[in-house]
This record gives C-alpha cells, sequence and structure tokens, in this order.
C-alpha cells in the first residue's frame, strides 16, 4: 500500500520547532494543523482545552504526554477527526474541517478516510468474531473491491505480524494480540496517519513490547504517528514529545533519541503555558511524568504512618509500630489444582504457598500463569478440584455458606478494574455498601467510610457521583469501598494497571499504611519495580509454555470453553448460501410440528439423518446438545402419557391410566421437538455468526422499502454477538467483586436483596453503555455510516447445489402434507 | 433504598432524545445497498451530497462535538453501539433462567424484560422493538415457537410502556407505563401461551385453559411485577448513565 504523504523525517529539522507551534508553518505538508482550539464538555465553565495551536508533519511520530484528566485524549480525538473543538481552526490531511462556522461534515468525511484511530481498550474496537472479517469492516466500509479488501487484509496482518490468526476470534486472542488486531484493522484502510490513544494502557509488558514494535515499522515506513502515552519507555523513538498542561501544550524535543535533538529542546513557545519542568535529560522522568506536585511524597521516601490517618482505629495495632510479622499463616495453600473445563490444561497445578500474617507479598507471573484465578480461590469465589486452602483459619476447599459469609469479614479483594463495580448515587454510598453488609450501626459506617477516603486523600469526592469522576478518582474510590470493610487479608489485582504515577503513588502510600498496621496483603502485579517497592517477598507462579497466547490481559483467566465456532466449510451444508440454508432450515423446522403419524415421523428422521449425512456432522454429537432440554422432553411427555387416552388401555393405576394412543403421542411429541431442535444446534454449528447475521441483512433488503434498516440492524445484531462473551464475563467479575464486598440477592431482607441486585445492574449497564462509547468511536474511525454504500468480503452467492436443497425441503413439505391428507 | 432516592430527584430529567430513532421512518439518503461495483477510497462520496456543507454544531440537542458526519441519518454510530450493547444484555440475560414456582420448571423468570423496558424509556418505543425483537434472536434456532412468544411478550411489556412513559415523563408516568406495559404482557403471555401449549401437549385449547391458568396467572404476575420493580429502581441511575 502506498503511503502517499510519506516524506522523510529529516525534513523536521530543529529550525522548524519553533515555528510549527503556530500557525500556518512554513512546512510544505502539514498533516494536522490545530489553530487557536478550545475545548469544552460543560459549554465553557472549564477549559479542556484552551486556545491550543499544533502542527504536525507527515512522517513524523508525535508523542502526547500528561497527567490523567490533562485533555490529551481530547486532544487525540480532535485530531482524528472524531470530534470537533468549540472553538479554533482544524485542518486534518489538508482537509479544512472545523472553522469558526463549524464542522464541515464532508470534509471530515474525507479526512477520516486517510486517518486511524486505535484505542485503549483493545475490546472495544473488535467488532467480529473472526479476524479476517475484522480487517474487512474498514475497507467495506470505503466500498472497495473484493480484490483489493483481500489484499488489504493480508498486508494488514503481515504488518502486525498476526497472518496465523487470520480465521481465529479476536475475542479469544490475547489483549496484546488484539490490540496489534485493531491496528491491523485500521492498517487495511490504508491510512496516511495513526492516531493512538493509550494503546498498550491495558496490556502486560510483552503485549507492550509487541505493540511498540508494529509502530517502530510503521514509522520506518512513513507512517504519521500520533501516540498518546504515559509510560516514558514509549517515547523513545519520537521525533517530538508534546506535553498537555491545564490544556496548553508544552513541545520538547526528544532528549532520549541518540543524536536526537536534545541540544534543541529548550525551544518552545512561550505562549504555550507554563514552561516545561524538564532542564535535563534527566529530569525528564519527574518533569513530565510525574506531575506528582499537589503534596504528595513519592511512595519510597514516605512514611505514612507519620502522615496518613490511622485507618484501623484504636485496638489495632499502634501506628508506626513495624508491624510484626507472625508465624501464624494467613493463607496457606497446598498441592492446589484448578481447571475451568476437564478439557483445559489446568490453570493452577500442584500448587503450594503460605503467606505469613501481616505479611506484603506480590504474585507475579505471565499472563494466563492464573494469579487471578488464585486471587478468586482465596477470596471464596471459586474452588480447587484438587487440594487445599486456608485462609485465616478458614478452610476453602470446599466452604460452606457460612464459611464463605466468615471468610468476607476477614478477606478483601480488589479486583482488576475494580471502578467497573461503582454503582451508588454517590461517593460515600458506594464506599458504605459493604460496611453495610457487615450489618455494622450507622455511627460506625460513616466513620469506616471517613476513614477509607482519607486513606486515600479522596474525602473530597464524598457527595459526588462515583460516574462523574475521572478513571483514576474512580479507582481509588473502589478501593476506599474494599478496605472500609477493614480486611485482615486484601487481595488487590493489579490496582495500578493504566493509572498514572500520581493516583498509582496513593495506592503504594495506602499498600504501606495497611501493612504497617499489620494486613497481609497480596498483590498481583506485572511490574518488578511494584513487587521491589512494596513487597516482603515475590512469588512467581509458572507460566505454562503453550498458554502463552491464551488470555487478554487485563481479564480474569478465561474457560477456553467460549463459544468457538469451527464452520465446517468442506460440507455441502457448510458451504450452503447463509440465506437458503436459514431461510429452508426454519421452513423445517416449523413444519416438524405438523408430524402427527409414525410414518411421518419416520421420513422427518430420515431427512434430518440426511442432512446430518450432508453436513458431516454426527447426529449422536446433535442430540447430545440437546441434553438439557432432557427435564422438558420428559414432563412433556409424562403430561401427553397421561393426557391421551386414545387407543387401548395399556396400564392403568387408580384414575390414571396409560393408553397405547398415549404413548403414541408422547413420543411423537417428544421426536418432533427433538428434531427440531438437532436442526437448529445443526445451523449453528455449520454457520458462523458473520454468516447469519450477513444473511440477516441480506433477508431485509427486500423491507427497505417499508423503512427497515437492513444493514444498521444486521450490524447491530452482529455487533451484539461479538459483545455477548465481554458483557457475560464482565457480569460474572461484577457479581464475585460486590459478593466479596457481602452483597447477595439469595439472603437477607428483601430490600437487602433489591440493593444487592442494584449493585449488580447498574453496573453492568454502566459497562455496557462504556462500551457502547468506545465501540461507536471505533465504527466512526472505521469509516462506518449510516446507509453508505457498503462492499462485502463475503461475497453471498445462491448456486445450483442452494437450489436443490431448496427442492427437498419442497418435497418434504408436500410429502408431509401428502401423508396428513392420506389418513 | 437509594436508588428510589434518586430516581426523586432528577424526575424533570428528559430521558428521550429528541430525536428518537424510528424504523418505520422513511430512509433519506436513498443509496443503494449492496452493489459489486468498486469505489475508490478517494472518489467515494456516499451521502455527502444530500447534506449541508456546513451544520449547525448544536442542532436539535446534538453533540456539541460532533463532526456533522452522523447527522444526516437517523441511525448515528453512537445509536447502533448502544443498540447493540442492549441487544447483547438482552441476550446475556435471556439465557439466565430461574424457576419461580415449585412444580413448574418450564416456566423461568429471565430478566431481559428490564433491558427492553430500559430501552424503551431511554430511547422509545423503536429501541423496545428492536431489542425486543433481536435480543431474543438466537432462541429462534433451538426453540421456535419459544421464541415467538417471547418476542411477543417483550413488544406488549416494553412499547406500551415506552409510549405512555414518552407521553408522561415523570416518576408517576414510570410507574402508570409499568402498570400498563405489565397488564398488556400478561395478557399477551396467557393468550399466547394458550396457543401454543397444544403444539407441545395433546390438549385442546379448554383443556389448556383449565389446566395451566392457575399456573401461567399467578407464573406471570410475580415475573411482570419483578421486571417493574427493578426498573422502577434502576432506571433514573441507568438513563443519567446514558446521556452523561
Amino acid at each position: 500500500m502506498s503511503q502517499t504523504d510519506s516524506s522523510p523525517r529529516s525534513t523536521t529539522s530543529g529550525a522548524e520547532s519553533k515555528s510549527d507551534m503556530q500557525l500556518g508553518s512554513l512546512s510544505p505538508t502539514p498533516v494536522v494543523a490545530l489553530d487557536h482550539i478550545s475545548f469544552s464538555y460543560d459549554s465553557g465553565q472549564h477549559w479542556v482545552l484552551d486556545d491550543l495551536s499544533l502542527t504536525i508533519e507527515a512522517g513524523q511520530r508525535i508523542c502526547l504526554i500528561g497527567a490523567n484528566g490533562s485533555g490529551k485524549s481530547t486532544l487525540a480525538r480532535i485530531i482524528a477527526g472524531l470530534i470537533t473543538p468549540d472553538r479554533g481552526q482544524v485542518n486534518l490531511l489538508g482537509h479544512p474541517v472545523f472553522d469558526e462556522e463549524g464542522p464541515r461534515s464532508d470534509q471530515y468525511r474525507m479526512a477520516r478516510r486517510g486517518i486511524g484511530a486505535v484505542f485503549q481498550n483493545p475490546d472495544d474496537q473488535i467488532v467480529t468474531t473472526v479476524v479476517e472479517d475484522d480487517l474487512a469492516f474498514g475497507p467495506e466500509n470505503l466500498g472497495l473491491d473484493h480484490a483489493t479488501i483481500g489484499h488489504r487484509i493480508v498486508y494488514g496482518l503481515d504488518a502486525v505480524a498476526m497472518g496465523e490468526h487470520r480465521l481465529d476470534n479476536p475475542t479469544r486472542l490475547s489483549g496484546g494480540q488484539q490490540q496489534r488486531i485493531a491496528i491491523a484493522g485500521m492498517l487495511a484502510m490504508s491510512p496516511q496517519m495513526l492516531v493512538l490513544d493509550e494503546p498498550t494502557a491495558m496490556l502486560d509488558a510483552d503485549a507492550q513490547s509487541e505493540v511498540m514494535a508494529v509502530l517502530d515499522s510503521l514509522q520506518g515506513q512513513g507512517t504519521t504517528i500520533v501516540l498518546v502515552t504515559h509510560k516514558p519507555s514509549e517515547t523513545l523513538q519520537a521525533d517530538r514529545i508534546v506535553t498537555v498542561e491545564h490544556g496548553r501544550l508544552t513541545n520538547i524535543a526528544n532528549p532520549y533519541r541518540p543524536g536526537g535533538k536534545a541540544g534543541k529542546s529548550q525551544t518552545h513557545s512561550p505562549a504555550y503555558g507554563p514552561a516545561a519542568r524538564h532542564d535535563a535529560d534527566g529530569s525528564l522522568h519527574a518533569g513530565a511524568f510525574a506531575h506528582a506536585g499537589d503534596g504528595l511524597q513519592p511512595a519510597s521516601a514516605s512514611k505514612p504512618a507519620d502522615h496518613s490517618p490511622d485507618l484501623a482505629g484504636k485496638g489495632h495495632l499502634q501506628a508506626g509500630q513495624s508491624p510484626a510479622v507472625g508465624q501464624e499463616p494467613a493463607i496457606q495453600v497446598s498441592h492446589v489444582t484448578m481447571s475451568y473445563s476437564r478439557e483445559d490444561q489446568p490453570t493452577l497445578y500442584d500448587l503450594s504457598l503460605r503467606v505469613a500474617r501481616g505479611e506484603t507479598v506480590a504474585l507475579m507471573g505471565p499472563n494466563g500463569s492464573g494469579k487471578s484465578t488464585l486471587a478468586r480461590l482465596l477470596a471464596a469465589l471459586a474452588w480447587p478440584d484438587q487440594g487445599s486452602i486456608s485462609v485465616e483459619g478458614i478452610s476453602l476447599a470446599k466452604p460452606s455458606k457460612q464459611d464463605r459469609r466468615n471468610l468476607r469479614q476477614h478477606v478483601g479483594f480488589v479486583m482488576q478494574h475494580p471502578e467497573r463495580q461503582l454503582f451508588a448515587e454517590t461517593v460515600a454510598q458506594d464506599v458504605a455498601y459493604g460496611p453495610r453488609n457487615q450489618k455494622l450501626d450507622p455511627a460506625e459506617v460513616n466513620s469506616r467510610v471517613t476513614r477509607a477516603l482519607a486513606a486515600l486523600h479522596i474525602e473530597d469526592l464524598a457527595d459526588r457521583s462515583p460516574f462523574s469522576l475521572s478513571g483514576g478518582q474512580q479507582r481509588l474510590v473502589a478501593i476506599a469501598g474494599v478496605i472500609a470493610c477493614r480486611p485482615s487479608l486484601l487481595i488487590l489485582d493489579e490496582p495500578t494497571a493504566g493509572l498514572d504515577t500520581m493516583a498509582s503513588r496513593r495506592i503504594y502510600e495506602l499498600i504501606e499504611l495497611l501493612h504497617l498496621q499489620g494486613t497481609t496483603i497480596v498483590l498481583i502485579t506485572h511490574s518488578a519495580e511494584e513487587a521491589r517497592l512494596l513487597a516482603d517477598r515475590t512469588i512467581c507462579l509458572p507460566g505454562h509454555d503453550q498458554q502463552a497466547d491464551g488470555q487478554g490481559a487485563g481479564k480474569p483467566a478465561e474457560p477456553a470453553t467460549a463459544a468457538a465456532s469451527t464452520p465446517q466449510v468442506s460440507s455441502y451444508i457448510g458451504s450452503m448460501d447463509p440465506r437458503v440454508k436459514t431461510l429452508g432450515f426454519l421452513a423445517l423446522m416449523f413444519s416438524f410440528f405438523a408430524i402427527s403419524t409414525p410414518l411421518q415421523l419416520g421420513l422427518s428422521l430420515v431427512l434430518v439423518l440426511g442432512i446430518c449425512a450432508a453436513a458431516r456432522t454426527s447426529p449422536v454429537k446433535l442430540l447430545v446438545s440437546t441434553r438439557v432440554l432432557v427435564l422438558l422432553f420428559v414432563i412433556m411427555s409424562a403430561l401427553n402419557l397421561f393426557l391421551d387416552h386414545s387407543g387401548h388401555i395399556l396400564l392403568a393405576l387408580g384414575p390414571l391410566s396409560i393408553s397405547s394412543g398415549g404413548v403414541q403421542t408422547a413420543v411423537i411429541y417428544a421426536a418432533r421437538l427433538m428434531l427440531a431442535i438437532m436442526l437448529g444446534a445443526l445451523l449453528m454449528e455449520t454457520t458462523t455468526p458473520t454468516q447469519l447475521t450477513d444473511a440477516f441483512g441480506s433477508l431485509l433488503t427486500p423491507f427497505k422499502a417499508l423503512g427497515l434498516h437492513g444493514q444498521e440492524l444486521a450490524l447491530v445484531m452482529s455487533l451484539a454477538f461479538r459483545f455477548l462473551p465481554t458483557l457475560g464475563q464482565e457480569a460474572r467479575s461484577i457479581i464475585d467483586a460486590q459478593s466479596a464486598r457481602g452483597g447477595s440477592i439469595e439472603t437477607g431482607s428483601p430490600a437487602a436483596r433489591l440493593r444487592a441486585l442494584g449493585a449488580i445492574i447498574v453496573p453492568v449497564f454502566a459497562g455496557a453503555i462504556r462500551h457502547a462509547d468506545n465501540l461507536s468511536l471505533a465504527l466512526d474511525a472505521r469509516c462506518y455510516e449510516q446507509g453508505i454504500h457498503r462492499t462485502h468480503w463475503r461475497i453471498m452467492r445462491v448456486r445450483p447445489s442452494d437450489a436443490v436443497f431448496v427442492i427437498i425441503v419442497a418435497a418434504y413439505i408436500l410429502a408431509l402434507l401428502g401423508l396428513k391428507m392420506a389418513l | 433504598m437509594s436508588l428510589s432516592k434518586h430516581a426523586d430527584s432528577a424526575i424533570t430529567d428528559d430521558v428521550t432524545t429528541a430525536n428518537s430513532a424510528a424504523i418505520d421512518e422513511a430512509e433519506q439518503t436513498g443509496n443503494p445497498v449492496r452493489s459489486g461495483t468498486a469505489a475508490r477510497p478517494g472518489n467515494h462520496s456516499t451521502s455527502a451530497s444530500n447534506i449541508s456543507a456546513k451544520t449547525p454544531n448544536s442542532l436539535n440537542g446534538r453533540d456539541p462535538h460532533g463532526t456533522g458526519i452522523s447527522d444526516t441519518g437517523r441511525w448515528s454510530t453512537k445509536r447502533i453501539a448502544i443498540y447493540a450493547l442492549f441487544v447483547a444484555l438482552s441476550m446475556v440475560s435471556s439465557f439466565i433462567s430461574v424457576p419461580l414456582m415449585p412444580g413448574v420448571p418450564w416456566l423461568k423468570y429471565d430478566p431481559s424484560g428490564i433491558v427492553c423496558l430500559l430501552a424503551g424509556f431511554a430511547y422509545g418505543p423503536s429501541a423496545a422493538v428492536i431489542v425486543s425483537v433481536l435480543g431474543f434472536l438466537p432462541h429462534l434456532l433451538t426453540n421456535q415457537w419459544g421464541f415467538l412468544v417471547a418476542v411477543l411478550v417483550a413488544l406488549a411489556l416494553s412499547v406500551p410502556a415506552s409510549l405512555v412513559y414518552r407521553r408522561i415523563h415523570t416518576r408517576k408516568g414510570a410507574v402508570i407505563s409499568l402498570v400498563l406495559g405489565g397488564l398488556c404482557a400478561l395478557a399477551m403471555a396467557i393468550v399466547t401461551n394458550l396457543l401454543i401449549t397444544p403444539i407441545y401437549a395433546h390438549m385442546s385449547v379448554g383443556q389448556v385453559v383449565a389446566m395451566i391458568l392457575p399456573i401461567l396467572l399467578p407464573f406471570n404476575l410475580i415475573k411482570f411485577t419483578i421486571h417493574g420493580v427493578v426498573t422502577f429502581l434502576i432506571y433514573k441511575p441507568v438513563s443519567k448513565l446514558l446521556h452523561d
């Protein structure tokens, strides 16, 4: 693919570094020109971006850095052409997209075609359940022809080295792989510029380097790259680092780069906000990334007990006193083996470990090594297959309800992304949820809430809605909600993932404080630095080589049984046109309910067996898939057995009698239902979700005159299928997190049960809405619009073999009717 | 109950969007949906021609930072994404099944109706229709008649409720619409169940009435009461999340 505007990076000379901050850069090809733009989310009360100007040259690699909430993501979205500022002028790829008269949608449309955008959460950018379909989505929206789409898929996959995953289900790839697919999806549209908003924020170290390697290779090909990041290591290859502070810019050249422009780094325009805090190379860490400022000491230097509130209150270990690391174990794990399904490689295998009371232990290990699984076991949210676990003297091998309830008084569990469990109207109410579930009196609940908020320095947020807070603040609130339960054992699963330095420091400080107060702490982390800083000891879980790619970052270990359809394209049924197949199967399934005689049943049985053979699927396997409905069959048959009194009586039990007619009815009714279910299972087995939704959209096109938007409805359906596993998994972790805070739907007063239900449903909806927000941006970035002319990578064509199937279906239905008439 | 207090405080919030989508609305663009012709990225100019070059920035309460691209049709990407996630939620919850009454294991409670109600409250009747129909579509392949019943009942529940709530946009209106929706759904559930039961059991409709009504009526009464109460408790927090 040709990168049209790929001027060599060397054109960005140091002499320009001052002028290119200003409007009307002398440079020949500015890819982005922002001129005095301002942006506000609240109609001008606060300006997220304030009179900011920026020019980006073709082929440059720019890093945007700044603290959480500094406006860098907003800036990235404006650069990507996804949102507009309130004021100023925007020129993207030579298109004047925004000026004093507002947005020019036609210009935006053209500019967007040349801009790729990649976001934090890889999961929210993937739109289908097959990798190659996902790559095809953007080119389809651009209306490219089939052959070109095919080339683009190959190009995109090669660029991110994911060629062998072409037919995989992206929801089952690791986080790093998903993010590479998201980038490939953009590359398939052949963009001149790629805007990436913290693309590695949710990835572990290995996945981060995978993604950065892709960026390096794209940079080599001349693609303009705009990268928003927190991580100093990711700025190494940048031509320019731009700091966003209080809605303004500070421009710095890259001091890291060997033979780079460190000498010119001081040339920033005084017009752009406070002077940068970087005077020498070494201080960039502290200056540009720390932004601590706000009265927080670096965690390593802090003595939390000296200035922090006494979280545990009186009667607990005195603050300031060195913690007594006792000999009595808080956790004793012996020979534990755990797997999510029988076929799976066990996630944990013969694991034994011991954590002393008062100890802080870091738990490390590669993705898929079972860290999160171990955390769930320790919090009694799951049970081991073998071995024994004892936590705070309570045995958790097969815990009773009472055991679990006792345990929850002692164990606090901060899940991954704990901000996703927030639900209440105010921060204070959310933090109070755990203590209230412990049935403490209101005064004690209040005091717990106050202390927990104080320990994290977020007292001022008490009356705010948790949903109005920034991501970092939400994380702190969620953690406060766990420590307000006063656990003697606290488990934290990657508590600082995706946080900026300042918010991370508050969490470090809290961990040190709790440690001094005698709390046993298990900290799951990917950062060796974090482990060194906080833990007495590090336990490394061994990785499974074959599972290296098995799990997404930022997700709990996922059972490998998730819906993975392996369509049998080779079979006659598998290669049918999905529209003909779906309609034909539906016609058959409905007509099965007309079966009322043994002859009709026999005919239908032959047909279904024939179809199974044509699909190369064993009918026994399909029959097994109906096993969940066995109970229904049994009840139905029993009912029919006693209801139908035709024929001669076979057996009489007082008032109840069984007749030969009853037996026949029972068998026929159960059998015809079973046949219908088998066909349904066969249809799902031989058709991918994408094929089904394509067929659905195509079948709706005749109804366009009635105003049915087939294309849009099919996309809604396909996206819904795509997000099913994601939502299911999130719901599970929210249920876990709220149970760990003592919320229970099954027990308690009706009001308490309803509150427990609300504490689950509201976060599930909040999660769905968050996904929808991200997803809509991803759809925009892929140039999807309502009613556009799209081409299709998967071409559906009715062939003679499909016509044969139609004839068979028609003949069967006629025969069924004929047999009915004959009686 | 914290959630209900919340509902008090925000009665006047406008929940439905002014430009709620309706699938029966005539399409404006009139582009061909499908054709084999190739278009180059450069000269591809879909519906750009039929919108004015400069769309006012905040028209009809539209997103003040929108690029104007989504303003042509009624299905913005935002709307598609929200519908997709609601449909996914409805699918997920339709696979949950909790037996409510002992002895009638085939009648099970699933919370998907709550999702349909919330979609209708937040985005109007058309959203209720989309979530009610698409959310059950996976069941079409496993349980055809059950699918028909589920869709008809979900429609009877969420469409009247969203129509009423749209007119009476207060907390009282929410109660009225939930009660009305519940009653419609109750009637629909009983009628459809009476009609499909003979497909599964060798009975006349008369026999079904005598035998099933004592079971159907209380089951569905409990079911729609739970739907209504839960929806009433969470619709304000959820709609606030949607419109933040």
